[in-house]
């Protein structure tokens, strides 16, 4: 069964005033294996950050459906949602957002407190993702006294620490200068070897070359998509770069 | 660059802004017409016209000063909020290739016209309104000649002046602000300042003692004059208290749940917890402000208001009997023809001396210490809380006026007072007396505080104590006067004819002669003028304290956006979201209405006590008036807080 599929989905923005309509997805239909690592590539305002957020149930499709494993996300009720997406999902976002008012610590477990998790247990959970992020030394810090690869690694840190069903993140690498970038492109690499599902809109090559399947969004659709295989990093990239000058330059699809 | 560039930027400026800049000029056109009020009746030619219009007047300008001073530190703590919010818009039109040279000029305009508008309808509905006050006034201090009201010029010379003078001010400022912040600062200046906060001990433990300290000394607090000198070091320790507690001590409490990590890591805790620990942050000064608003409201507004409500028992309690006639040279002057003369006024009026009382007492200024009380100039100063009256008469005058047979014996006294005096003995000028009657039912030439009428057995030990005593004080020692008072059963205007008539006939020293009725306008003046600047005090205040309630909401709530949409993302609901949010606001909110509460509570007694000093005893009657106003002043800022709450929300929700 695939973790997640996702069927015609389509997305009209209607402006304040009702006067102006913005599909942002038109027809998007895709599907996700347990422990795939999927980039989705698209320009600025292909309408992945929309993509993402109705994955995530926090907006709703014009039309076309959402299936996290087999359930659809249409017939959870408004109650539930919250729960729902605090179980089965994590998310890493582009400007972090993580709460100024609470420690790095705190940001990782606000997720756990919510689900009314012993302190005990997160403590528990805590220790191995730490580590294994390199966050050890900084954890009792304030948000502001970080830097931003550091504050990034904490909010894969909050994602990871529910195990949830699949991670989704949105322009992870978009505010890191190319080390951070570098080193959390590793991270997830390495999560993804462990078993996490990761599903990860960008438009940085870089960052979807690092993933074991990328698909390209263009006009609301899924234009195109490439498999990773045995190609090294630098080769995908090189794959990548080349889709993305035909589908500039108006060529075919091969969806 | 077109014509009126940036008179229009400013313009738009101020629309775009209008959420905020409402307020403002709300509040500017609220102090600049209350200030226009208070000055125009306290310059005004009419009030001359009337006797102790002078006092009045005095009185009116204080009000005026008080007026002034807090205008200026409203205007100014609005003016800096309302710039803090604009730096980003500010560091904006910077990077898109403004100089600061050119946002100065848009500042300036933006600043003119808010003061032209201001000034414009703040002076026109002072105008407009200082008539109607001027009569309210009038209402008040019970004076019911018409008097004409015009308004003087000066009133609108000096608010444009004042108030021109803050508006500059506050240009200056802003200016200020731009100039010294690079454009990145500009952008980013809101973000800043999201450090955790440290505990700060020294300053726990500072605020616990003043508070403390302030408390125990109003609840201490036993004589009237004792708390007038007292009262303002309470005060200020209360203040320090607040302070130190509501920005140190909530941070510290805070902090020390948070330590628990059973507690802090639920759900329901953990949010609040740490939300209200960065909100105290930023807001503890702007709390204890409204706090230490609200409690000088309360204050301002409760006693002015009892003073008001009680000025006929003040009116009796100083001037037990409508006339009062003492005469201080009792060798030389005859006190039978004096009260033959007297009585005869009154059969000129067809009336009777009721309640007549009529006697000769020795009066000896003490300080009282237990049940001794000190003769002697070096045991007190004109402040000393312990100083007060004894006033010395003869059983047999009393006897008489009491209508009762008694006896004592030579060292035996009967005390008569309000205050109970717990002792058995009382000793004074080296003798030592046995109190007989402790709460005897009669009231002498004194007021009740601090002062007793002492009944002692003769007129022999009348003339010893006469010359105990003249010897300490020499010069200024007291001698014998004869007091003669009564109740007349007449109207106010025909007892002023018999004092009147009285005074020009045998009001000569060393006769004096005092009449109830008399002294009731100046009571009038000086309480119904209190309770006139009080309620003007109190509005100004609740302003006060509504505008930085408004700003606060409003603060917060951009704030909290953020913060609202990622608790969301995180897997919080919206009702969670909701419940927290609405939970700490609430806290916040209310907690400087609680603390002003207890504050009043703990000062009642001894504004009791103040209250006495203006001959003000009845202890319910102010307990009614703190009560009333505080629920009104509650249900008004429960008001003002729904309404900035659904801003508050309006905000967030986006
Ligand atoms: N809340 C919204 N209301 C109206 N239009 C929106 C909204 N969010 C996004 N859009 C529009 O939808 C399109 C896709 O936006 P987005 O999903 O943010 O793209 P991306 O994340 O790929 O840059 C854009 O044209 C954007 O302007
Ligand atoms: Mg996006």
């Amino acid at each position: 069964m695939h973790i997640l599929e996702v069927n015609n989905l389509k997305k009209v923005y209607t402006t304040r005033f009702g006067s102006h309509k913005v599909q942002a997805l038109s027809n998007v239909s895709f599907s996700v294996e347990k422990g795939e690592y999927v980039a989705i590539m698209g320009e600025s305002g292909s309408g992945k950050t929309t993509l993402l957020n109705i994955l995530a149930a926090l907006d709703k499709p014009t039309s076309g459906e959402v299936l996290l494993n087999g359930k659809n996300l249409a017939e959870i009720s408004e109650r539930e949602i919250s729960a729902f997406r605090r179980d089965n999902l994590g998310f890493v976002f582009q400007d972090f957002n993580l709460l100024d008012t609470f420690s790095i610590q705190d940001n990782i477990f606000l997720p756990l407190v919510l689900a009314g998790e012993s302190h005990l247990e997160m403590n528990k959970r805590l220790l191995p993702i730490a580590r294994q992020l390199g966050i050890t030394p900084i954890i009792n810090k304030y948000p502001y006294e970080v830097s931003g690869g550091e504050k990034q690694r904490a909010a894969v840190a909050r994602a990871l620490i529910t195990r949830p069903q699949l991670v989704l993140a949105d322009e992870p690498t978009g505010a890191l200068d190319s080390k951070a970038t570098a080193s959390l492109l590793r991270l997830f690499t390495e999560i993804n070897e462990q078993g996490q599902t990761i599903l990860m809109v960008t438009h940085s090559t870089q960052a979807a070359a690092h993933a074991k399947r990328v698909l390209f969004i263009k006009d609301g659709e899924v234009f195109h998509q490439l498999y990773k295989t045995s190609l090294s990093t630098e080769e995908m990239y090189q794959k990548i770069s080349d889709t993305l000058t035909t589908i500039a330059t108006g060529g075919e699809r091969h969806a | 660059m077109p014509r009126f560039f940036y008179q229009k930027l400013a313009l738009n400026n101020l629309k775009k802004n209008s959420q905020t800049y409402r307020a403002y000029l709300l509040t500017c056109i609220g102090t600049i017409c209350m200030y226009f009020i208070m000055h125009a009746i306290s310059v005004n030619e009419a009030l001359n016209q009337m006797s102790g219009g002078t006092e009045l007047k005095v009185l009116l300008f204080f009000g005026v000063i008080v007026i002034a001073i807090f205008s200026t530190i409203f205007l100014l703590y609005t003016n800096s909020f309302l710039i803090k919010r604009r730096k980003k818009e500010f560091g904006l039109f910077n990077i898109l290739g403004m100089e600061k040279r050119h946002l100065a000029k848009i500042m300036f305009w933006e600043t003119l016209f808010i003061a032209l508008l201001g000034l414009t309808v703040g002076i026109i509905s002072g105008m407009i309104l200082s008539k109607l006050m001027f009569l309210v006034l009038l209402k008040l201090i019970a004076f019911n000649v018409p008097l004409a009201f015009e308004i003087p010029f000066s009133s609108i010379s000096t608010s444009v002046a004042l108030f021109g003078g803050i508006f500059a001010l506050s240009l200056f400022y802003n200016l200020g602000q731009i100039q010294l912040a690079k454009p990145i600062e500009l952008l980013r200046s809101e973000q800043m300042g999201e450090r955790e906060p440290k505990t700060k001990w020294l300053l726990i433990l500072i605020g616990a003692i003043s508070l403390g300290a302030g408390y125990y000394i109003a609840l201490i607090t036993e004589s009237p004059l004792q708390a007038f000198s007292r009262f303002f070091l309470a005060v200020l320790l209360v203040m320090v208290g607040t302070y130190s507690l509501f920005t140190a001590g909530s941070v510290g409490i805070l902090k020390l749940l948070r330590s628990n990590k059973e507690f802090y890591y639920q759900p329901r805790h953990f949010t609040a917890i740490s939300g209200l620990l960065f909100r105290m942050k930023q807001n503890a000064v702007g709390l204890a402000n409204i706090c230490i608003l609200s409690t000088a409201v309360l204050v301002t507004l409760s006693t002015t208001f009892a003073l008001y409500v009680g000025v006929e028992d003040q009116l009796r309690n100083r001037f037990p009997r409508s006339i009062e006639i003492k005469v201080y040279d009792v060798e030389n002057v005859d006190v039978g023809t004096i009260r033959s003369q007297a009585f005869s006024i009154l059969e000129q009026h067809d009336l009777q001396p009721q309640e007549s009382v009529d006697f000769r007492d020795l009066t000896i200024t003490v300080a009282q210490e237990g049940d001794s009380f000190l003769v002697g100039r070096e045991y007190f100063s004109d402040f000393s809380p312990n100083v007060g009256f004894l006033s010395f008469l003869n059983l047999a005058d009393y006897q008489r006026i009491v209508n009762k047979p008694l006896s004592l014996e030579e060292d035996e006294i009967i005390l008569c007072s309000d205050n109970s005096y717990p002792y058995e003995t009382l000793t004074v000028l080296e003798r030592t007396f046995t109190v007989k009657d402790h709460s005897a039912p009669f009231t002498g030439h004194l007021d009740s505080f601090n002062n007793y009428s002492v009944i002692v057995k003769d007129l022999e030990i009348l003339e010893e104590l006469r010359q105990a005593q003249a010897k300490v004080y020499g010069e200024s020692a007291s001698s014998f006067t004869h007091y003669l008072g009564f109740e007349l059963d007449s109207s106010p205007k025909q007892e002023l004819e018999i004092y009147e008539e009285m005074r020009a006939s045998i009001g000569a020293p060393p006769i004096s002669i005092k009449s109830r009725a008399a002294e009731r306008d100046s009571f009038y003046m000086l309480y119904g003028g209190l309770f006139f600047i009080g309620i003007f005090l109190g509005t100004l205040f609740v302003m006060g304290t509504v505008l930085i309630i408004y700003y606060k909401q409003i603060t917060e709530g951009y704030d909290d956006q953020k913060r609202f949409a990622i608790m969301q993302q995180v897997g919080m609901g919206q009702e969670e979201v909701k419940k927290t949010i609405r939970s700490q606001v609430l806290m916040v909110f209310f907690l400087p209405l609680v603390t002003a509460g207890i504050h009043i509570l703990f000062a009642f007694k001894m504004i009791t006590r103040l209250l006495m000093v203006f001959n003000l005893t009845n202890v319910q009657l102010f307990a009614w008036c703190c009560l009333g106003t505080f629920v009104v002043f509650a249900l008004f800022y429960g008001l003002v807080y729904s309404l900035t709450a659904r801003v508050y929300y309006k905000i967030v929700s986006v």
